[in-house]
């Protein structure tokens, strides 16, 4: 075993083992706690920011919007695929966005499907919100779940590593009617563009 | 001995030479043995020394980095190992998953009072009014009896001090609640009492507060039920108040879902207080409300609800005018 590393290739090592000894003997045992403090395998933060309270709005101040915040996890598509679906949804309100995907024929439409009628659910019963139509997409994303890995057998003894994907899908409803976003016309971006190049001064000159 | 120990010593089994090897190495291995047998001999001769020098061969010195499993684990697991100590002799005593459980509280009110319609209603002066009002607890006799037996673990029970001890339970429950104080509320409210009162309100915003009481807090019932052994004794009083209240709960989000913070209303009542009289630590604590059949409909929360509407066969269309809304039965229920 020792003679596949060449003489180089040890000298190295030492040195980099050396420097992060170094490195691991600078920081003192307060600093090294906070190299991975949140477990990022097993915290479910989309699900937790369900439950916090905000404290009773004064009766002058503007009613704020319910959020609800839905998840699933472990979806046996993949992320990419999924994204495609996500963010042909996003901004849009909850019944057109539901409407799209019965009609979509990719595999995640009906999942993602489920997902928001499960949230609408949720939001009537547990949040409080007054009319299932007054909800909106906010955010929704995908994310990549636990990959399983098989091998996938290649000619003369070549073998590669097989992915068995698996996605979470993440979505956040709101209540209101969806933002409408302002269409700028050809012209008034043009206009613009005009505008930008003529504020172009010279500075620090005599 | 099927291993390959040729020049190579790859130490293959399944390798052409492995069996091969085997009677020439026994041979030689023999032929090592006598020739330092008798050299040994000659050593101990030689030297006039009696002790045994043991002597080392070094056959087979290479390290082995792949130990193969030995034949016949695959089947070593199926005998469990209970099965072979019983038969050993030892002997394990009989476990019982049991776990103690102690119950503090009643499930459910036993013979509730049945409070008269129009108690809050009639003033006093009428004819019927001053009925109610000298209707006293001494009329029924069950209450008295129940009376007198907590006065025989408490001896410090009187009608009047205790109606005014459990308006102060109820007060500081409800304080509890809004501050959400979870060992001070488990405290002053049964366990039965406890999730009804909780119940959705982990992520809600309470705001009660009691302005003033408009009738004296008044005993009106009692009972002393006992649960599963004949000397277990609880003792449940149902006590009688009229006051004044604000509540306001707001939701996740701190909006307005029920009442209202400067609109005081006048509460008729009937308030069960329970303590375990045979323990010595029991206390008296909330157990539950009673609502009269005749109680008036509380008001709507600030939200339209959608209501299921009647099933209809196919053909037949919902007619919007002829529908009516069902109410809900008036019927006398504990909270």
């Amino acid at each position: 075993m020792a003679t596949a590393m060449t003489g180089r290739g040890m000298a190295f090592i030492r040195n980099v083992s050396g420097v992060l000894h170094s490195r691991l003997q600078v920081l003192g045992p307060q600093q090294l706690s906070c190299l991975h403090t949140s477990a990022s395998l097993e915290s479910k933060n989309w699900e937790r920011s369900n439950r916090k309270l905000y404290p009773p709005q004064q009766p002058d101040e503007d009613r704020r919007p319910a959020e609800i915040h839905h998840s699933r996890r472990q979806i046996k598509y993949s992320k990419d695929k999924m994204w495609y679906l996500a963010k042909m949804i996003r901004g849009m309100s909850i019944d057109e966005a539901i409407a799209q995907l019965q009609f979509n024929d990719k595999k995640g439409a009906k999942i993602m499907k489920e997902v928001l009628e499960e949230a609408q659910e949720m939001a009537v019963k547990n949040h409080n919100v007054e009319y299932k139509s007054n909800l909106y997409v906010a955010e929704s994303y995908s994310g990549k779940g636990k990959y399983l890995k098989r091998i996938r057998y290649h000619g003369r003894g070549m073998f590669g590593i097989m992915d068995r994907v698996n996605c979470h899908y993440f979505v956040k409803l709101v209540e209101g009617p969806p933002p409408k976003t302002e269409e700028k016309t050809s012209f008034d971006r043009a206009k613009e563009y005009v505008q930008n190049l003529k504020n172009r001064t010279v500075i620090h000159s005599l | 001995m099927n291993w390959c120990i040729t020049a190579t010593n790859c130490g293959n089994r399944k390798c052409s030479f492995a069996g091969k090897m085997a009677t020439p190495m026994r041979r030689t291995l023999v032929a090592l043995h006598r020739a330092t047998w008798s050299s040994f001999k000659n050593a101990e001769g030689s030297l006039d020394v009696r002790h045994p020098v043991p002597l080392y061969l070094p056959v087979r010195t290479k390290k082995r980095y792949f130990v193969p499993p030995a034949v016949g684990l695959k089947g070593k697991n199926e005998e469990n190992p209970e099965a072979k100590a019983r038969a050993a002799g030892l002997v394990f005593r009989q476990q019982y998953f049991e776990r103690p459980i102690n119950i503090a509280c009643t499930a459910g009110i036993f013979d509730p009072y049945i409070p008269p319609e129009g108690d809050a209603r009639l003033s006093t002066l009428s004819k019927e009014g001053l009925k109610q009002r000298t209707e006293q607890i001494r009329q029924s006799a069950g209450s008295q009896l129940a009376i007198r037996k907590i006065k025989e673990h408490d001896s410090q029970f009187t009608t009047r001090s205790f109606a005014e001890r459990a308006q102060e339970i109820f007060m500081e429950a409800h304080d509890a609640l809004t501050q959400f104080n979870k060992e001070k509320l488990h405290s002053l409210v049964t366990e039965r009492c406890y999730p009804e009162m909780t119940r959705g309100n982990r992520y809600k915003t309470i705001s009660w507060r009691f302005v003033e009481s408009l009738e004296p807090p008044k005993v009106v019932h009692a009972r002393c039920p006992d649960m599963v052994t004949k000397g277990n004794l609880y003792g449940q009083v149902t006590v009688r108040m009229h006051s004044k209240q604000i509540l306001a709960i707001y939701d996740r989000f701190g909006r307005l879902m029920l009442g209202g913070e400067d609109q005081p209303k006048d509460v008729l009542e009937y308030l069960v207080v329970e303590r375990h009289l045979v323990n010595p630590y029991g206390r008296w604590r909330l157990h539950g409300k009673i609502v009269p059949s005749w109680a008036p409909a509380k008001d709507p929360i600030i939200k339209t609800v959608m209501i299921p509407g009647p099933e209809l066969k196919p053909g037949q269309e919902f007619e919007a005018l002829n529908y009516e809304v069902p109410k809900p039965e008036a019927v006398q229920w504990n909270k």
